[in-house]
Parts: structure tokens; C-alpha cells; sequence
């Protein structure tokens, strides 16, 4: 194990952590009900932890990604629809990321926000044409790391810590009407869906794949994920955490990510609001790059065709133009004017239906001893996965009812 | 697993990815073709390959679907080529020579070759 990869790796998948939906369901969350929902973050964090390191186990040891077996497990006509709906959910997402990339350009330099979406599908596909795949991971997660001012914010806005830190013990807050408590619901299933968004497995499991992990990388796997997500996800509970403080009791509802610069500025002034925003940028863009990457990944494997970035784009053909059409799809779904916002709610609704979908064949083949041999899943790694998969289920089948009664977290 | 011993063909071969000699993802096994007589051993014949295949395996509206995207073209792998199943089928040639690449190299013509790390 090479300490500088290692230390890269855990960089690059903290920096890459955070995505426009969990920027603002973090900050919508805070505002909304104080620190009581930090423990949703901390909860789901665990659980894509655990889905992760099993992605990565499997590509380490059976040297094959999540899709390329999930078809051979579900047969064609299951895996058949486990595809449409990944390709579905990572569209939206995509699109989202694009139209947030653009919002955040729009801020810093004012162009408008239309023409700045075309800006940015393009350069989404420049960057992913000539850099090699360990570029492209590291160059968004690195400069993705600017958003570590929101946990510096943190200490600066002086937060009541004892109040912060019980947020961590499960619980509903005391008092709430059944409309609140509605809303509660919401946000709970929204975080764990932006949080376990079913695109950071295909992408994880696939990149150790494009980085030629094999069973000496398991150890890698395991560090990268547990602390690479877990201090990742500290920096999304440091935006709940800051919404919390200073939008809460003001009743600022943080309705575009714009507001969520706010919590940098606010103690750091303007040098604060721009590496906030740069953060934002690299962060989101990255987000952009691996949900159509995790498109694209998907069709490419259920298909056996040619895949990867570690490869020359014309020596993995339909895979390069799969990845340039999920983009200049993504773009259509913008450019029809349709609210970033909007999009972002129904990429988390999407995504929690998909979810069960995508960790069940998961769950099947790394604890499959004939597969796996020695490295299938232990006892305890298959009780935190069935564990998990449950939840999701359960979520999977609040999503849409609460959707509705709470009109999108609104009601 | 060497491809000459009895095999499990829904749980060990179906649906498995193709990896040819030179490592190349050539497809999936969407199907396969068997030789025998009734109360005799069955041998695979050959591993099918392409989206012709669907249409055993979809509904009516779905095949349709996918003829339109992808065709219908079938390819067909000799059982003496598989050298070993594991997690993919390994085969004992290039892709190419058995017609398995046709759609990369046709789409490749549309790629421009420059421009990349």
C-alpha cells in the first residue's frame, strides 16, 4: 500500500463527497429543524460505507464492476429494468449537477445561467475527452477539498457544541405537528437517498476496476471508503450544522445553493463567499462528471462492451459516445427551463426507488463464498448490509407518499 | 473452471461477460446453443452473443425496442474457443476473428483519434 495513493485516495473521495443535492438538503435541513437531523447524515453515511466498501471489494477480487454481475445474477430481463431505472435516476442527477455548476458559475461571474449550462456540458466533456480516469478523480476531488471552509465556517460561527453534538443520537424533535412531523419524514428519506445516491457505487466499483485494483487493494478500499466518505460526510453535517445556526433562527429558508455561500461569507467576508462558492464548483462539476461516467459505466457493462477512461476514447467506442449523448441529454433536461431545484428533489426521489435495486444484487455477490472466497462479506459487514438494505427498502416505500403529502419538503 | 467438465448453465454461464485473448470485453452471453439427443448429455454447442437473442428472452414490445436501438444480429461462439469460466468467459481467441466486435469497430470510425491522455 503506498501512503501517498492512499492519502490521494482518501483526499480525492472526501472532496468528492458532497453533491448539490446533499448541499441542499443539508442546508434546507438545518434551517428547518436545527441540528435534529445530523444524525440522518452520520446514519446514511455508515450505510454507504458499508455499500462501497462491498463495490470495491467485489471489483478488487472478482476484477468485474457492479453491473457487469448484477446482470448475470438479476438474468436480462430484471437487470433490464435495474438498468432503465439507474439510467433514469443518474440522468436527473446529472442534469442537476450541470444546472448547479451553472447557478454557481452565474454567481461568480454573473454570466447568465442558460448559455453557462451549454459552457459547462461542454467543458464536462473536454475534461473527461483528454484527461486519463485517475485525473479526472483527482483533479475534481482535490479541488473539490476548497469546500472544507464550511467546517472551518463551523468553528468560526461558534455553534452551542453540546447542542451539535447530541444532533448525532437518533431522534424526532418533541412538539412537532403531524405536518411537521410529515416533513421530518421528508427530509430523513431525502438525506438518505442523496447520500446513498445509487451513482457513487457504480462509480467507486468501476474506478477500481479503471485503476487496476486487485486483492493487495482491499485494505486501500476499506481506508478510502471509511475515512474518505466519513470525513466527507463531515463536511455536508458542517453545512446542516452552519444552516442551523444562522439560518434557523432568522427563518431563512436556503432555496438555492447560492445561500449555502452564505454560511462562509458570513464569518470569512468575500474571500470566504468565493472559496465557498470554488468549492461548491468543484464539487458539484465532479458530481457531474461521475453520474454520467456511472451512465455510461452501466450500459457499457450490461452490454459487455468496451469501457473505461483508463483507455484512449476511440479504443472503448460506444462507451465514449454513450457518456457524450448522457451528457448532451442531461443538457436537454435543462435546457427545458426546468427549475435546478426541482430537479434535484426528483433526482432523490428517483434515486431512493432505485436504491433497494441496486444493493441487492451487491449484497448477494460479496457474500457469495463461491465468488468471493475468503474475501466475501463477515458476519458483521452482512448484518450492517442487510441492515441498511432494509432501511432503504423502507424508504423506498415512504418516498413518494411523503412526497406528496409534504409537496416536496414545501408543505 | 475449464469449459470441458459439467456446467450449471443459468448460474455459471448465462449472462457472463466475455473477455477474449487479448482482454478485450467482447459481449455477453446472452444465449446458448445445445447438441444432443433426448436422455442423452447435452453439450453446448456454442455461446450466443447479441441482440437478435432477445427474443427468446423479452416480451414483444421490449425485443421491438431494442431491434430498433441495437438490430438483431446474432454471433456465435464455438464451445472449443472458451478457454475458462470464472467471473467472465475467457476465450482462447481475439474477439474480432469471430465476429464479436463488429459494433465497436463500426461506431469507432465516428471517433475522432486525438486529443487525449
Amino acid at each position: 500500500m503506498n501512503p501517498l495513493e492512499l492519502t490521494l485516495g482518501i483526499m480525492t473521495a472526501v472532496g468528492g463527497f458532497v453533491d448539490i443535492s446533499e448541499l441542499v438538503f443539508a442546508a434546507k435541513a438545518g434551517s428547518t429543524f436545527g441540528f435534529a437531523l445530523i444524525w440522518v447524515f452520520a446514519f446514511s453515511t455508515v450505510g454507504i460505507i458499508v455499500f462501497s466498501e462491498m463495490s470495491g471489494r467485489v471489483a478488487a477480487v472478482a476484477k468485474q464492476p457492479v453491473f457487469n454481475l448484477m446482470r448475470h445474477r438479476l438474468g436480462l430481463k430484471l437487470g433490464l429494468v435495474v438498468l432503465a431505472a439507474s439510467i433514469i435516476s443518474n440522468l436527473i442527477t446529472c442534469a442537476a449537477e450541470i444546472g448547479g455548476v451553472a447557478l454557481i458559475l452565474n454567481y461568480l461571474t454573473g454570466a447568465p445561467y442558460l448559455p453557462m449550462t451549454i459552457a459547462v456540458t461542454l467543458g464536462l466533456i473536454v475534461s473527461i475527452w483528454v484527461l486519463p480516469f485517475k485525473w479526472i478523480e483527482r483533479a475534481y476531488g482535490l479541488l473539490g477539498l476548497f469546500m472544507i471552509i464550511f467546517a472551518v465556517a463551523l468553528f468560526a460561527n461558534h455553534p452551542p457544541w453540546h447542542e451539535l453534538a447530541s444532533g448525532f443520537v437518533p431522534q424526532v424533535p418533541k412538539g412537532l405537528s403531524t405536518k411537521e412531523l410529515l416533513n421530518f419524514g421528508y427530509f430523513a428519506v431525502a438525506i438518505v437517498s442523496a447520500v446513498m445516491f445509487p451513482y457513487e457505487v457504480y462509480f467507486y466499483s468501476s474506478g477500481g476496476i479503471e485503476e487496476g485494483w486487485g486483492p493487495k487493494d482491499i485494505l486501500t478500499n476499506r481506508l478510502t471508503s471509511i475515512l474518505g466518505m466519513g470525513l466527507g460526510s463531515l463536511l455536508a453535517i458542517s453545512i446542516l450544522a452552519n444552516s442551523a445556526i444562522l439560518f434557523g433562527p432568522v427563518n431563512v429558508d436556503p432555496e438555492i445553493p447560492g445561500s449555502v455561500a452564505l454560511e462562509a461569507a458570513i464569518p470569512f467576508g468575500k474571500w470566504g463567499l468565493v472559496i465557498a462558492l470554488l468549492g461548491m464548483l468543484f464539487a458539484v462539476a465532479g458530481a457531474g462528471v461521475e453520474t454520467c461516467l456511472a451512465n455510461a459505466y452501466s450500459i457499457a457493462q450490461f452490454f459487455g462492451w468496451q469501457w473505461g477512461r483508463h483507455k484512449k476514447p476511440w479504443e472503448a467506442p460506444r462507451f465514449t459516445l454513450t457518456w457524450i449523448v448522457l451528457f448532451l441529454a442531461a443538457l436537454v433536461l435543462v435546457l427545458t427551463g426546468v427549475n435546478v431545484m426541482t430537479l434535484v428533489e426528483f433526482a432523490v426521489l428517483f434515486s431512493i426507488l432505485v436504491l433497494p435495486l441496486t444493493y441487492l444484487p451487491l449484497l448477494l455477490l460479496s457474500g457469495d463464498r463461491e465468488f468471493m472466497g475468503q474475501y466475501a462479506n463477515g458476519s458483521t459487514t452482512r448484518a450492517l448490509g442487510w441492515f441498511y438494505f432494509g432501511i432503504v427498502a423502507a424508504a423506498a416505500v415512504a418516498a413518494l407518499p411523503l412526497y406528496l403529502l409534504t409537496s416536496g419538503g414545501n408543505g | 473452471m475449464k469449459p470441458d467438465g459439467p456446467i450449471k448453465l443459468v448460474s455459471q454461464l448465462l449472462d457472463l461477460p466475455i473477455v477474449d485473448s487479448d482482454g478485450c470485453y467482447c459481449g455477453i452471453v446472452d444465449d446458448v446453443e445445445l447438441t444432443g439427443t433426448p436422455g442423452q448429455l447435452l453439450k453446448v454447442k456454442s455461446l450466443l452473443v447479441g441482440p437478435g437473442t432477445y427474443r427468446e428472452r423479452l416480451p414483444n414490445w421490449a425485443f421491438g425496442l431494442v431491434r430498433t436501438v441495437a438490430g438483431d444480429h446474432i454471433a456465435r461462439v464455438p464451445w472449443s474457443k472458451v478457454r475458462s469460466i470464472g467471473s467472465t468467459v475467457r476465450l482462447s481467441v481475439p474477439g474480432g476473428t469471430l465476429g464479436l466486435l463488429k459494433s465497436e469497430v463500426r461506431v469507432e470510425r465516428f471517433i475522432p483519434h486525438k486529443g487525449a491522455f
